[in-house]
């Protein structure tokens, strides 16, 4: 009985204390962007206001199209390699997870100006630099993410059954390891594809332009615009990752079924 | 370790297998892809810090960060993150307990991802978001104003050092949740069973059972989030336009400047410097998750 109270206590604690951390901000950012011209009244004015404003769409554009490509990137390197420190190299195992959590320990202010430093010009002077920057962001993310979904399967086995049934190495991965860890793929590429679309430092220190900086300078001509602005990139975050979630767990529930029939 | 376990198994069966021992080399384009981009940007900004004006070996770059304004910034970030990371880790782990606890398995999983958005959320819709609720006219202050406390009666403003500390923390707490939610995941029901069984009530339990096996992971998300707030820039450049010093700041204005050769190695020692910073907070990280795991096999 004693044990039911106090966990209700906490619940309650714990939820006033998201409500004011969390929700309070999302809330009033809300209310603020929804109020009218002169801030009277309530309309969309913000919002319009917002998409006709230069360069909203052409930002996002590019936003969207370097976070997709640094997703890509990085599961085209990152998928082999973790397959293969499951399958052999175990040995290679630690360094590799080593140099996966740099990321986390250098500081991206610090890696920006190391990247100003030692990249060869004509990587600088393409805005796809950027792509790259990303993956190396990402990569503690992605790491973690396909470890754990690599963990959860009898890798082996699957792929020595693959192999003595005639498949080559390309199939083996294409029609076998792929459709078992869907789950840890897809959630490695949202990852990514979100870390990216949201970067702002290197972006800004190596002088790009993408969504995220160009909200600063749009922030300065119109608070209300700007705090449209803030609202339209959170909740639509927070959509795509909850949706996302929504799809993944259902590919995982399915994903089981689907080992029986591995076919194209 | 289970893993290990596994993998040693793995070993065994690949020298037997014909199949499999011909992918040996094939790490090859990752270490190619981190070599070129991570760690020899690193390697680049080390040696140039320590290159003076005419290509000669110098500490003389260092100079600046053992005193006046340079070393004040790094007392600041330093005192910024150990405050964030403190208040990120007690309530994201009070947070992530209740999760743990009280959510089913889809509601976690839509926690997860909201905490994911959230905990790499910042710039400026984070200040914004802020700027609504707690600034001047924003809705809670007004609020606060019409039930009799004005918080802006003292010293308080949104981008003082303490306005800082509340948006941090926006961050902090759910990074908090996702990296210690693994470890509460881990504590198995029979643990609290069995000390039920030995006599134990439930204070003795988180005495003796659960605070020791916790610490060390929570020791380890301390210094993780510590790392975060250390290098945070975005945040910290939409909220303080120089009204706290602190160091991502002082080298994004170094880079915006377009200053010449003499300020750009400046640039680069500072920069050397929050690696140092932030390599002794994970490697806190290190000793602490490995001593979380050595508790875990045992």
């Amino acid at each position: 009985m004693k044990n039911s109270r106090n966990r209700v206590v906490t619940v309650t604690i714990v939820l006033v204390l998201a409500l004011l951390i969390f929700v309070l901000p999302l809330v009033a950012a809300s209310e603020f962007s929804f109020r009218g011209a002169g801030g009277k009244g309530h309309s969309f004015i913000n919002y319009v206001w917002l998409i006709h404003q230069d360069g909203f769409a052409s930002h996002l554009l590019t936003s969207l199209q370097l976070a997709l490509l640094s997703g890509l990137i990085n599961l085209i390197l990152m998928v082999p390699t973790a397959v293969l420190l499951h399958l052999k190299l175990a040995k290679w195992r630690s360094i590799v997870e080593f140099i996966c959590i740099l990321p986390l320990i250098i500081p991206v202010v610090s890696l920006a100006i190391g990247a100003q430093v030692a990249m060869p010009k004509f990587v600088q002077n393409s805005q796809y630099e950027l792509v790259f920057f990303f993956v190396i962001i990402a990569l503690p993310f992605t790491y973690r993410t396909l470890d754990t979904a690599l963990s959860s399967i009898d890798l082996k086995t699957l792929v020595e059954a693959s192999r003595s049934l005639g498949a080559s190495w390309p199939a083996t991965i294409i029609r076998v390891i792929i459709p078992s860890i869907r789950g840890g793929i897809t959630g490695a590429l949202f990852l990514s594809f979100a870390l990216a679309i949201g970067e702002f430092t290197i972006t800004s220190l190596l002088h790009w332009d993408t969504f995220p900086t160009w909200t600063v300078v749009a922030a300065q001509q119109n608070i209300l615009g700007a705090i449209a602005l803030s609202v339209f990139s959170f909740v639509g975050a927070v959509l795509l990752m909850v949706l996302i979630a929504m799809v993944s767990n259902h590919k995982r529930s399915k994903s089981n079924s689907q080992l029986e029939e591995v076919a194209p | 370790m289970k893993k290990e376990a596994v993998a040693n198994r793995s070993e065994g069966t690949a020298r037997r297998s014909f199949s499999l021992s011909k992918i040996s080399f094939p790490l090859f384009p990752f270490f190619a892809f981190v070599g070129f981009f991570l760690l020899w940007p690193i390697l680049a900004v080390t040696i140039r810090s320590l290159k003076g004006n005419k290509n000669e070996w110098t500490l003389e770059n260092y100079r600046p960060l053992i005193h006046g304004s340079y070393f004040h910034a790094f007392v600041v970030s330093i005192k910024l993150a150990s405050i964030t990371a403190l208040i990120g880790a007690l309530l994201g782990g009070l947070f992530a307990y209740v999760i743990v606890n009280s959510a089913g398995p889809r509601l976690t999983s839509v926690l997860d991802s909201i905490s994911a958005v959230f905990a790499n959320s910042g710039g400026v819709p984070l200040a914004f978001m802020f700027i609504a609720a707690f600034g001047t006219e924003g809705l809670f202050t007004k609020f606060l104003k019409a039930i009799g406390w004005d918080i802006y009666a003292g010293k308080f403003t949104l981008f003082s050092f303490t306005g800082v500390v509340m948006v941090y923390s926006f961050f902090q707490i759910p990074l908090m949740i996702l990296v210690f939610k693994p470890a509460l995941q881990g504590l198995r029901k029979e643990w609290s069973e069995a000390s039920i069984n030995l006599g134990a009530n439930s204070f003795t339990y988180w005495r003796r059972v659960v605070i020791p096996i916790l610490t060390p992971s929570f020791l380890g998300a301390f210094f993780l989030l510590f790392a975060g707030g250390f290098s945070a820039y975005a945040t910290a450049r939409a909220m303080t336009v120089g009204t706290v010093p602190l160091v991502p700041i002082i080298i994004g204005t170094l880079v915006d400047g377009n200053v010449i050769s003499n300020e750009a190695n400046l640039g680069d020692a500072l920069a050397v410097g929050m690696i140092v910073v932030a390599g002794v907070a994970m490697s806190g990280y290190l000793i602490a998750q490995r001593r979380a795991n050595r508790w875990r096999s045992a």
